[in-house]
């Protein structure tokens, strides 16, 4: 019988505590609440957990699950605009930071043109935001470092198109 | 005068100007259309960084206690299951992994993605949770030998049942005998349109592409210069069993199988032409020639660092199964009577070709 307990992998305590932030911050650019991306980062190290991915790629390997199940969360994303609706303020990014300029309404927006993107440039995009440099996003994703720049590029503009429409459509 | 750096290398000099050549540097500090482009692209990365700007602050240590105590708190039926059983439970939760075998699915096997799969041809690496239909269903990069037009597009979208499933798609729905151990309830269905692609074969350009790798073009066949050729694939279904959280546990689809068709050379003369060409790996070059253009057989390049295959049978078919090398994914793919037929998700290879013996 597979004993119960915790995860099997030996160095998950190591990986969790080195690149847990990380993974939550990937997890957070795209849903925008900490609440969530915890969520996400619980079932990407879950994942983790269980895969024999040699640690030497687990922080590329954390940061692409964070972006790909964050992703997946803003396709249920009914549920989620329910929830907020009667949560009232699920947008809890950094309560404490004045200075969070963003508002709901446009977090909503942002989360809805990320959905829009395809994936591959969605992942790119968040994944460069996250700081991963262009040679890290490129070996992560299967690019060229020279076409990560082109990825991003287009989902930057793709991303500035969409803000753009719906803030003029809802003005 | 030297052409104008792309709007990629543009962007990756607001980033990482050292990974931008000396010459395309100089190029931008002295072009007014590339300086322009730059500030385009500073302004929509400024954007961007506003709008994924977040300062979330983790504790790590209470995160750390939840996934330990998570894990604990398994449901008892997981807990007794035998140790092979509960590694590819846990499999189950990999999102990525099984996100990627639908992707895979759909757009590779099933309605290939024809703007994807038919340009591809390079070997680029794949990391092992990126697993794209590139993976699955390649041809050569045939854009470097002529030109492709893409004319319908798959638009895969979820449908309400399997009988609209099966309207749409001219297909018999796939019925799943007995489902694996930690897959339940009852799937969602997904339907991708026909895709078609015309693809004329240019010599001038198989000449340039020649050339650049330091070879000269072989003679082509006659009449092959300005041939086309159309290439099809799909419509196709999916069905998809979701677990709790959201994670798509088991995959089945279907879909008509690729093919080319031509009106002057045949294909066959265009495939055997363009294996002689200079730059073509070895392995994909094998892979190709597995593909005989009438949609009996399905070329799938394996990248062997993440992927292994093998071969079965399965209805007497030839098939083939991929097994992700971290043992999380497993996928049967096999062609009968022109219709593509894959099986894959978060489970063991000898439970997908159990569920693919069991299709009825």
């Amino acid at each position: 019988m597979e004993p119960s307990g915790p995860p099997v992998r030996a160095d998950l305590e190591d990986v969790f505590r080195a690149a847990y932030a990380r993974v939550v911050g990937v997890a957070a650019r795209v849903l925008g609440t900490r609440d969530e991306a915890e969520d996400v980062a619980q079932e990407v190290f879950l994942s983790f957990g269980r895969t024999a991915v040699p640690a030497a790629e687990a922080p590329g390997w954390l940061s692409v699950a964070a972006a790909h199940t964050a992703l997946n969360h803003l396709r249920s994303g009914r549920r989620r605009a329910a929830r907020e609706g009667q949560a009232g303020d699920g947008l809890a990014v950094s309560p404490d930071v004045a200075d969070a300029v963003v508002t709901r309404d446009e977090h909503r927006r942002v989360r809805a043109a990320l959905a829009r993107l395809p994936r591959k440039h969605a992942v790119a995009l968040v994944l460069r935001h996250s700081g991963l440099s262009y040679a890290e996003v490129a070996a992560t994703l299967g690019l060229s470092p020279g076409s990560v720049g082109t990825t991003v590029r287009r989902a930057e503009s793709a991303l500035r198109e969409e803000l753009n429409r719906h803030a003029s459509s809802s003005d | 005068m030297r052409r104008h750096p792309t709007d990629g290398t543009l962007r990756r000099l607001l980033d990482e100007p050292a990974g931008v050549a000396d010459a395309d540097r100089e190029h931008v500090a002295g072009c007014p259309v590339c300086l322009s482009g730059l500030a385009a692209a500073r302004a929509d990365a400024a954007v961007a960084a506003d709008a994924l700007s977040t300062e979330v602050t983790a504790d790590v240590d209470a995160a750390w206690q939840r996934l330990t105590a998570g894990a604990a708190a398994v449901p008892p039926a997981v807990q007794v299951a035998p140790p092979r059983r509960a590694r590819w439970r846990a499999a189950l939760r990999s999102p990525v992994i099984a996100a990627a075998g639908v992707v895979a699915l759909l757009a590779g096997a099933g309605a290939a993605a024809a703007a994807d799969w038919l340009p591809i041809f390079r070997t680029e690496r794949i990391a092992p949770v990126t697993l794209t239909q590139a993976d699955l269903v390649a041809l050569p990069d045939l854009s470097a030998y002529g030109d492709l037009r893409v004319s319908s597009e798959p638009n895969v979208r979820p449908v309400a049942g399997a009988s609209t499933a099966a309207q749409l798609t001219g297909l018999t729905v796939p019925r799943v005998g007995e489902l694996p151990r930690g897959v339940t309830g009852e799937p969602t269905y997904q339907v991708g349109d026909r895709v078609t692609a015309v693809y004329t074969f240019s010599a001038a350009k198989a000449a340039q592409t020649a050339t650049a790798a330091g070879e000269t073009l072989p003679t082509p066949p006659p009449g092959l210069d300005g041939s086309q050729f159309r290439l099809t694939a799909g419509p196709g279904m999916a069905a998809v069993w979701t677990e709790a959280r959201g994670v798509p546990a088991l995959v089945v689809a279907r879909a008509v199988a690729p093919a080319a068709y031509s009106s002057g050379v045949p294909f066959a003369t265009a495939r055997d032409y363009l294996l002689k060409l200079p730059g073509l790996p070895a392995d994909v070059a094998a892979q190709l020639r597995a593909f005989s253009g009438d949609g009996t057989t399905l070329p799938l390049p394996v990248n062997s660092r993440y992927l292994t295959s093998s071969a079965a049978k399965v209805g007497g078919k030839p098939a083939t199964v991929l097994t992700s090398r971290d043992g999380a994914l497993a996928g049967v793919v096999w062609a009968d009577a022109g219709v593509i037929n894959a099986v894959a998700g978060s489970l063991s290879a000898d439970e997908v070709l159990s569920v693919a013996r069991e299709l009825r």
